[in-house]
């Protein structure tokens, strides 16, 4: 098991290389310039763009930026708060981007996991028609359609709750008030997904011949189900949790910029657009490690429900 | 044998229909079977015959889109097709028990075999200690070695006839009296297939037990069998003792089957006769005898009208219209004339 962690986390220092390096190129690859005052004399340019040496070839500059990465230096930022390091910026505007993917999961699985169920125990009544249908909406219609409606009925129409964040920092009422809009958008589409894949594993588990030995051995349909159908059609599920918690963070970039949210998302899009590439480089790396710690979490949990793996059976 | 006529199960005209998106498949058509306390039942026919969804209605597991049109199953004198779910959860498992064809998807494949044969136990609120006791006595008693170190094992750790061997186990936890196996080998090697029909033997001997044995290969039938019904299309065709089957078949269908049936002695492939044709499709089942179009002693009758049971002996019946009074004399093929000739022989010797 260690070896295999290690093993792992090998692997993974070996692609947040590779990441980190392609979002060099690609980030110094954005036309433009920092320095976008037409006022500013030439050589003042020229000696800012000295100073962060971007006058360098891209080469020299790699060079010069894997040194400061390797050094744990992830350098300061230039545009959106000037000579602020990166660092303290994305801690500065993490907690509520986790608050909100975090809250967002937490509505996600249990629902769909219920829906699902629901919708394979009815399978072909009116309960699963109806959801079906529900899914469908909810997985063709983009996140921020539904988060620009739900603002736009749920906030301003019924005026039920802010239009936007509430800026409060501690996480009081009226924010988490604040905060309900942001989730269900981000959340809807998720829903959709886990519903309709748990209904279709757990029909084909419902139909095992172990369901069938477990109801001649003398279980009801429903301690059968209980024992052996649902936890057996969870295991699949872990496929599209790692999906899922990408699906919800990239979402919450368009999201957290809709309500106002001044959380990773809107950092990311406002580094991008005023070429603060330490900035951007580093958002995006954070953004890279959560995903492939959570590939590594959701890999590992994987032993632990399925003994197939865990014990490294072949077949 | 050590048969006596007391039935333990009666299976009378039972009609059983599956709603389809492209109809109504009728699976069973007028299936009539008892079984006697102590005897094993074998009931042989391709597969698609109906021979497992009979058996499903029996421990009342059919599928959901199953529909009992006509008939009754009785079983100590309670026709099993009115059993409420609840009823049939008393009997499942303690009364009457199943096994199914493929040992690789029969277990729950993320839990311990162990704890899969204490779970017939606990349901019947056996406590924990006692469970297992009788789970590792049961494992030992289908044949499992190291039966302390295997129970804390999950399935894909055993091969497919010790998985077999746990279901046999599971089958039997809450000493059933009626234990149905259906198509038990046909998943499994050759070698595998002999050991374990053996202990299907064994423990019917050792429990007393009334078993069914569901398969599509006669060849198995001779070993285990007290007497045979062969089915097709939804009804059985014929019945008897075993001997009378192997020496006396009088259905044509019966004799296509023991024809294709495999056997040590047919050396060169042509004596193999395959049975020509297919199965009807059930969704449109054939007036007249079911077999008639794949039949070459099919007279114009069959094609008019299902034939009656009739008698060949106390123990023996067929139907076929060949066996009318006024029917014209067909004999057996030579091949099978031939085979059974060598088989009389063999046993003589
Ligand atoms: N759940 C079902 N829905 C529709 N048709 C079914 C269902 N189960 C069985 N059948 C049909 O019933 C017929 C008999 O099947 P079965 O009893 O499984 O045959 P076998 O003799 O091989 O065990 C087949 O034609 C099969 O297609
Ligand atoms: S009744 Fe007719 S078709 Fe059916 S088996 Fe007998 S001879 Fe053949
Ligand atoms: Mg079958």
């Amino acid at each position: 098991m260690l070896r295999y962690i290690s093993q792992r986390l090998i692997a993974m220092a070996i692609t947040l290389f590779l990441i980190i390096s392609l979002l060099f190129f690609l980030v110094h690859s954005m036309p433009g310039s920092i320095v976008n005052d037409p006022m500013l004399p030439i050589d003042i340019k020229e000696r800012i763009e000295a100073k962060y040496h971007l006058d360098k070839p891209l080469v020299v500059q790699y060079v010069y930026f894997l040194g400061d990465f390797l050094t744990f230096n992830f350098g300061d930022s230039i545009k959106v708060q000037p000579k602020v390091p990166v660092f303290d910026i994305i801690k500065d505007k993490l907690p509520i981007t986790i608050q909100l993917n975090i809250l967002a999961l937490l509505f996600t699985l249990p629902i769909g996991v219920i829906c699902g169920i629901m919708a394979a125990l009815k399978k072909n009544t009116a309960t699963d028609h109806g959801l079906n249908m529900m899914v469908v909406l909810f997985i063709s219609v983009p996140s921020f359609v539904i988060a620009a409606l739900l603002q736009y009925i749920v906030a301003f129409k019924w005026e039920l709750v802010p239009i936007l964040l509430s800026a409060e920092q501690a996480l009081t009422w009226t924010k988490f008030k604040s905060m309900i809009l942001p989730i269900l958008a981000l959340s809807f589409g998720e829903i959709a997904i886990v519903t309709r894949y748990l209904r279709a594993e757990l029909c084909e588990t419902l139909n095992s011949d172990y369901m069938l030995l477990a109801r001649t051995k003398g279980l009801s349909q429903m301690q059968a189900t209980l024992r052996h159908a649902i936890r057996n059609s969870f295991i699949p599920l872990a496929n599209i949790f790692i999906p899922m918690i990408f699906s919800i963070l990239s979402g919450a970039i368009v999201i957290e910029n809709i309500f106002s949210v001044p959380g990773l998302g809107s950092l990311s899009i406002n580094a991008i657009n005023a070429l603060d590439h330490p900035l951007t480089i580093a958002v995006m790396f954070f953004y890279s490690l959560i995903a492939l710690i959570s590939i590594l979490v959701v890999d590992l949990s994987y032993g632990i429900i399925d003994p197939r793996i865990r014990m490294g059976g072949k077949k | 044998m050590t048969t006596n006529n007391e039935a333990i199960l009666q299976v009378n005209d039972l009609h059983i229909t599956f709603n389809t998106f492209s109809g109504k498949v009728h699976a069973v058509r007028g299936v009539q079977f008892d079984l006697r306390k102590g005897e094993t039942l074998a009931i042989v026919g391709e597969s698609g015959s109906g021979k497992s969804v009979t058996n499903k209605a029996i421990v009342g597991i059919l599928s959901k889109n199953a529909n009992i049109e006509r008939g009754n199953i009785i079983y100590r004198g309670a026709d099993l097709t009115q059993y409420s779910e609840r009823q049939f959860t008393q009997i499942r498992g303690s009364k009457i028990s199943m096994i199914f064809q493929d040992p690789m998807s029969s277990l729950n494949p993320i839990m311990k075999v162990g704890k899969q044969i204490m779970e017939a136990l606990r349901v019947r609120n056996i406590s924990k200690a006692e469970a297992r006791q009788r789970a590792i006595e049961l494992m030992i008693a289908v044949g499992i070695p190291d039966p302390e170190k295997r129970f804390e094992q999950y399935p894909f750790q055993f091969s497919g006839g010790m998985r077999q061997r746990i279901v046999i186990a599971i089958a039997l936890a809450c000493d059933p009296e009626v234990l149905i196996c259906d198509e038990p080998t046909t998943a499994l090697d050759v070698t595998i297939q002999a050991q374990i029909l053996d202990l299907i033997k064994q423990i019917q001997k050792e429990r007393d037990l009334s078993v069914i044995f569901i398969t599509h290969d006669l060849g198995v039938v001779a070993n285990v069998a007290d007497r045979v019904a062969v089915m097709y299309a939804g009804k059985i065709v014929e019945y008897g003792t075993v001997d009378e089957i192997f020496y006396n078949p009088k259905h044509p269908y019966t004799w296509s089957l023991l024809v294709s049936m495999p056997d040590l002695d047919t050396s060169s492939s042509d004596e193999l006769l395959v049975i020509p044709g297919t199965p009807p499709n059930m969704l449109y089942p054939p007036k007249g005898d079911a077999f008639a179009p794949r039949n070459r002693y099919a007279m114009r009758i069959d094609y008019e009208e299902d034939p009656p049971m009739y008698r060949v002996s106390d123990t023996h019946y067929a139907a076929t219209w060949l066996l009318h009074p006024n029917a014209p004399k067909v004999e057996i093929p030579d091949v099978l004339k031939k085979r059974i000739a060598q088989q009389t022989e063999r046993l003589v010797r």
